[in-house]
């Protein structure tokens, strides 16, 4: 049998005696409020020990209104008293009671008006309307009518009944233990030891808890902060740079040429900044020209400074490895860098305008292409992709270049990033004397594999239930 | 990526091999199938590769790949015996013109929209537009040589193709489709370029549109084709990456001469790479004659030259070719990326966390303690949420982007607590109370800082609660502060405080103001706190 609450057991010890009884009176019984009486016979009804009858009761009330027409008579009364023959409208407009009850009179069809004359239709009576008005009856027209009118007003008055069951009586026939329960331990019963007579209330385990939500980590910020692990245990340096670059770190010492659609207004956020262009420049544009020392044909054209010393948001955080790689000119350097870039491309589901992007770069003596791939294959085995291949792809500041692919059960192979060896062209003007692998990729799309996002604005513009619902360790696909 | 469609019978007939087998390698040349279809298969190419943009090279690269056909293609092209002349007046108009004549052409309609195709995809690739480089074909045999390239007063008249009357060049840029979507590229010109014919009939008006005299049909046999820019090499490769696909598809080839030279010659450019140099970059050891054949699967010339060099030579239509190196990506395509031993490097290294990043770690972890949900509001914003909405002033040293793409996205975040207000009055219909924070890059003129903010909303939040997440962050971060009555609009006067370390305004903290919760159209008290992370003790100077 249940477990029953310390109310219910109180409420079947009386009922046992009274069978069946009202709220209001088992509530004296009871020392406490009829509602409070109601609620527990709800939950003890849950488990059929009691039965709640709903007994509906309806009363009249007159409204001040209707209050004042029960001594003087309804207003259509009062005038039918003044009307003889041969009375004017006019005469009978200066009665208080006229404009009401006139206007009843005319619409039951009792009185006419002729040239301006009243007069009576047959006998014309209002005594049963003033007996409705004495008597109301729920569902009756005239009193309808009245109510209508807001001089009645029906109200119903909602009354419980309770009895006992069976099952009821019963847990009575066991003996109901009476004794105070204790719900919360108070600091006293645990120091003065009274806790040991305590009558501790059993509570129903299988209820659902109530719910609070933790603070915690965005489950985007979880995914960056274990690619990030990956890569410190993996030997890598972290840098951290701006979100504002000049077109020359961003564009043009990666020798992207000036004229590359990439760097058209409808790819990058353009700003209206400008920095001056840092010393040893000329390497850069005698590299764009025509290769500068290098067997390289360079772009040809003219490379222009005013627009290598435009700011933009930065496109891709490769602008930050390249300052770091030329401050740092001596092998080994390993770094990588998660942070948000810039795209001038139309939002929607999949496409935003920012996103973060993860980069790592090797330079050191004897690295080639092989060791890049190898580099890959360890990163994305540690994010959880057993398949990981690769194929040719284009990059115009990485040659040669690759794109990486995994493979995620149910999906099939997904194109997670590019990479490659940085050109000659971009090295030399720095005297980076070194081959230097670089790779990306973008974190979102992982992001989308794991959380089963559909649209990537949910990253950003949340919904306070996706975060609060996404649980701190989650896998879906591309995990384990 | 430039789309080719590419229909499997006119494919097959020209690599010599079956589909399945060209459809299973194509992507290791580096493509993307995006679409298999019944009669033919839709496949992306890089932008390096305008030579790939056409059925024609596409299989000439196969042929090479899967065997069939290894080594340098060689292209016999005779003078034709027509001439060009160059207006001087271009050099600062648009200088460069390339020209060939193209015979023996047998179109049908799935020909000419090969044709077509190419010439698209070179305007987009080479061309960036058409500005660069601009590419005209004309049925050779309804105009009269020698032809003239000239610079011509605005006003001449021609029939501009698809149209059946006369217009003016600044007309044309006015009315015509061509005209209106090219117009930019020469507008501030005060002459325009134009090509004529001996008897003075229009050919073309580059880089717009043709003449409709010249129009290519089903029935035309010869093409000459223009090919006009501003640089010698793009215009050069689009001449040689048209004629070698024409001469694939069976047509020979002609030179012109234009100042006295014949062009185009079609001539492979040669270079001498070294061995050991491309194994070093690629991480696999090749003899002279393996690197050597490995180059003839790609369609280069190669043979050994020495111990350690092996002479190339490139052909004509790889415009990709500027570097040593864009030789050796091409050894790799050949030996095959998946057979590439895949070996991380050996070099001992320790990893290092960036300091600003340690920090923003530490400070997730007290808003999570504190009960703090972490929010990662977009960077982009605009003046309205950030400073209109919260009655502040516009800062001036608020970053605009020069062209946003919507009203939303017009400048750089100053501050997160105008993001976070927006994230609460995206979520007014959940659960509350919510409290959350943000860490992350706001920008002030050019440079970029964190900052963390946190704000929580409950019919409870009021200023002692924000007063006392600010307490609890700045004491595990182990900062001094005092506290200045602040005069931030976007609060309750007397409900606010201005957070000073070491002298110096840090942050901010207190009650929303009731104004600015209508604006966000929020329906509850919200307390708030922003500090900007450099004011922690030790924080790297960036």
């Amino acid at each position: 049998m249940a477990e029953l609450t310390q109310n219910e057991k109180r409420l079947l010890a009386v009922l046992v005696k009274e069978h069946k009884a009202d709220a209001p009176h088992l509530a004296t019984m009871l020392d406490t409020t009829p509602e409070a009486v109601v609620q527990w016979a709800h939950l003890a009804e849950d488990k059929g020990l009691v039965c709640l009858e709903r007994l509906i009761e309806k009363a009249f009330f007159y409204t001040d209104e209707g209050n004042e027409y029960l001594k003087n008579g309804l207003p259509e009364t009062q005038i039918l008293r003044f009307i003889h023959d041969n009375i004017s409208l006019a005469d009978l407009q200066k009665r208080a009671a006229f404009r009401i009850g006139f206007g009843q009179l005319r619409k039951k069809g009792l009185i006419s008006v002729n040239n301006g004359m009243i007069f009576k239709v047959g006998n014309p009576s209002t005594d049963e309307d003033e007996a409705a008005l004495k008597n109301p009856i729920t569902g009756g027209q005239r009193t309808k009518d009245l109510i209508k009118r807001g001089i009645l007003q029906e109200s119903e008055t909602v009354r419980y009944e309770i009895s006992i069951t069976s099952l009821g009586l019963a847990h009575a026939e066991k003996g109901l233990d009476l004794r105070e329960e204790t719900g919360t331990l108070s600091s006293e019963q645990i120091i003065s030891g009274s806790w040991k007579n305590a009558n501790l209330r059993r509570y129903d385990v299988t209820k659902l808890p109530r719910k609070i939500y933790p603070g915690k980590i965005h489950p985007y910020q979880r995914i960056i902060s274990e690619m990030r692990e990956i890569l410190l245990e993996m030997g890598f340096c972290e840098l951290y740079g701006g979100i504002v670059q000049q077109s020359y770190w961003n564009f043009d010492a990666l020798f992207q040429p000036q004229d590359h659609p990439a760097r058209e207004m409808q790819d990058t956020f353009y700003l209206k900044e400008t920095v001056p262009l840092p010393k040893g420049y000329e390497k850069v544009k005698a590299m764009h020209e025509y290769g500068g020392d290098t067997s390289s044909t360079g772009w040809g054209g003219i490379w222009r400074e005013e627009k290598a010393e435009q700011c933009v948001l930065r496109t891709h955080t490769t602008s930050v490895s390249i300052q770091h790689l030329v401050q740092n000119p001596n092998p080994p350097v390993k770094a990588f860098c998660i942070g948000r870039v810039y795209r001038r491309e139309t939002i929607d589901t999949t496409h935003l305008a920012e996103f973060e992007q993860l980069e790592g770069i090797v330079m050191d003596e004897g690295v080639h292409f092989g060791n890049l791939l190898g580099i890959l294959r360890e990163f994305y085995h540690r994010m959880g992709f057993e398949g990981v291949r690769f194929k040719p792809s284009y990059y115009p500041y990485t040659e040669p270049s690759l794109d990486a692919e995994v493979y995620a059960d149910g999906i099939g192979w997904i194109e997670m990033g590019g990479a490659g060896v940085f050109r000659e062209e971009v090295t030399a003007p720095f005297g980076i004397n070194y081959p230097v692998l670089a790779w990306g990729l973008g974190v979102s799309r992982i992001a989308m594999l794991r959380l089963g996002l559909k649209d990537l604005r949910h990253l950003h513009h949340s919904d306070i239930a996706f975060l609060r619902n996404t649980p701190a360790l989650y896998r879906m696909t591309g995990g384990e | 990526m430039a789309t080719i469609s590419l229909p499997y019978r006119y494919l097959e007939r020209l690599t010599r091999a079956d589909r399945k087998t060209i459809l299973a390698k194509i992507a290791m040349i580096g493509s993307d199938v995006e679409r298999i279809e019944e009669d033919h298969a839709d496949v992306e190419f890089f932008p390096d590769r305008p030579d790939l943009f056409s059925p024609e090279g596409v299989a000439r690269a196969m042929r090479g790949f899967l065997g069939i056909e290894p080594g340098l293609p060689v292209y016999t092209v005779k003078p034709s015996g027509i001439s060009f002349t160059i207006d001087p007046a271009l050099a600062l108009i648009r200088p460069v013109l390339g020209a060939a004549v193209i015979r023996g052409i047998a179109f049908d309609d799935e020909s000419i929209q090969s044709i077509m195709a190419l010439q698209e995809s070179l305007h987009w690739a080479l061309g960036r537009g058409r500005s660069k480089v601009a590419i005209g074909i004309h049925d050779l045999d309804t105009v009269k040589p020698p032809f003239h390239y000239i610079a011509s007063p605005r006003s001449r008249k021609f029939v501009p193709l698809d149209f059946s009357e006369l217009m003016s060049m600044d007309e044309i840029l006015e009315k015509h489709p061509k005209g209106r979507d090219y117009a930019k590229i020469v507008k501030d010109f005060p002459l325009f370029p134009l090509i004529v014919d001996d008897d003075d009939n229009v050919l073309s008006f580059p880089p717009i549109i043709n003449g409709e005299r010249t129009r290519v049909t089903i029935d035309t046999k010869n093409i000459l084709l223009d090919t006009t820019g501003t640089d010698r090499k793009a215009v050069s490769d689009a001449v040689n990456i048209i004629c070698t696909a024409m001469a694939e598809a069976g047509c020979a080839i002609e030179s012109v001469e234009i100042n006295n030279v014949q062009t185009p010659t079609l001539a492979p450019v040669e270079r001498i790479v070294s061995v050991r140099e491309c194994s070093n970059l690629l991480g696999f050891t090749l003899s002279a004659q393996e690197m050597a054949t490995l180059l003839e699967k790609m369609r280069f010339g190669a043979q050994q030259a020495g111990a350690d060099t092996v002479r190339v030579q490139v052909p004509c239509f790889r415009a990709d070719i500027m570097h040593n190196w864009d030789i050796f990506e091409d050894v790799a395509i050949a030996y095959g990326y998946e057979n590439i031993q895949a070996k991380p490097p050996a070099t001992f290294t320790v990893g290092k966390p960036h300091p600003v990043q340690v920090l923003a770690g530490l400070v997730r972890g007290v808003f999570c303690g504190l009960g703090y949900l972490e929010v990662m509001p977009f960077t982009l914003t605009n003046g309205e949420t950030q400073f209109k909405r919260m009655q502040r002033p516009e800062r001036g040293d608020v970053l605009r982007v020069l062209h946003p793409i919507s009203t939303e996205n017009t400048e750089v975040r100053t501050d997160l607590i105008p993001l976070l207000l927006e994230f609460l009055a995206i979520n007014r219909h959940r659960e509350l109370p919510q409290r959350i924070f943000s860490v992350g890059d706001v920008v002030h003129s050019c440079i970029t800082h964190q900052q963390a903010a946190g704000i929580s909303t409950h019919a409870g939040a009021d200023f002692s609660e924000a007063y006392a997440c600010a307490d609890a962050v700045l004491h595990e971060l182990s900062i001094g502060y005092t506290i200045q009555e602040s005069e931030d609009p976007a609060f309750i006067d007397g409900r606010r405080g201005d957070i000073y370390i070491s002298g110096k305004k840090a942050g901010i903290f207190g009650e929303i103001h009731p104004a600015v919760l209508n604006a966000f159209e929020l329906e509850h008290p919200v307390a708030a706190f922003e500090l900007d992370l450099r004011a922690v003790p030790g924080f790297p100077d960036l």
